[in-house]
């Protein structure tokens, strides 16, 4: 019954150990979530357990889990809602595709 | 007031729990004993759904032979590893 990411001590397969540089979106995902957290809209550990909760975690890495979950979280509360959010991620592809 | 003291002999609660938890799944059912006491912290698996944490429970940092943790551990016997748990995780060892 342990969660998804509860896996500490499971066998496990090579450990990928390479690096990469930290992406533009990344940060603004950081700030966003400290952002959140400073107005008191959101916690670390509403943050965690909705992280937890990621129907497709093993799918998602470490930001795009943040951001999902932040999503999750702001529609829960009745912040945005999941229209708003797709709307506006819509407008922001149509504009980074240039159509 | 406590439920544990420095040096008491504990294990760690063997059932699953739905939802948010901070006991890792590999110490469930664990023997080890209590190593300090932290403090008193709104409870993290409730907070963690928006509601209070209120009462405040009891954090207690354990430790374990890794021998008594992982089935054909390799390493040295005296090896110990040390987490921090809530008291509603724990209970005396022995008692069921």
């Amino acid at each position: 019954m342990s969660g998804v990411h509860d896996i500490g001590g499971s066998p496990s397969g090579p450990i990928d150990r390479s690096q990469h540089e930290v992406e533009d979106w990344e940060r603004l995902a950081d700030a966003i979530n400290g952002a959140l957290g400073g107005k008191g809209l959101q916690t670390t550990d509403q943050h965690r357990r909705a992280i937890e909760s990621l129907p497709d975690y093993k799918d998602l890495g470490y930001y795009e889990r943040w951001t999902a979950a932040t999503e999750k979280l702001l529609v829960e509360k009745g912040i945005l809602t999941q229209a708003e959010i797709d709307e506006k991620a819509g407008e922001l592809e149509r504009r980074w595709s240039g159509s | 007031m406590t439920a544990f003291t420095r040096g008491d002999r504990v294990r760690v609660r063997p059932a699953g729990k739905p939802g948010h938890v901070r006991t890792p799944d590999y110490l469930k059912g664990r023997s080890g004993w209590i190593s300090s006491v932290l403090g008193h912290f709104p409870n993290p698996e409730d907070l963690a759904y928006g509601l209070s944490g209120i009462p405040a429970r009891t954090l207690y940092r354990v430790g374990f032979r890794q021998p008594d943790i992982w089935t054909g551990y390799e390493g040295p016997a005296g090896d110990r590893l040390y987490a921090d748990v809530y008291e509603h995780w724990l209970e005396p060892e022995g008692e069921r």
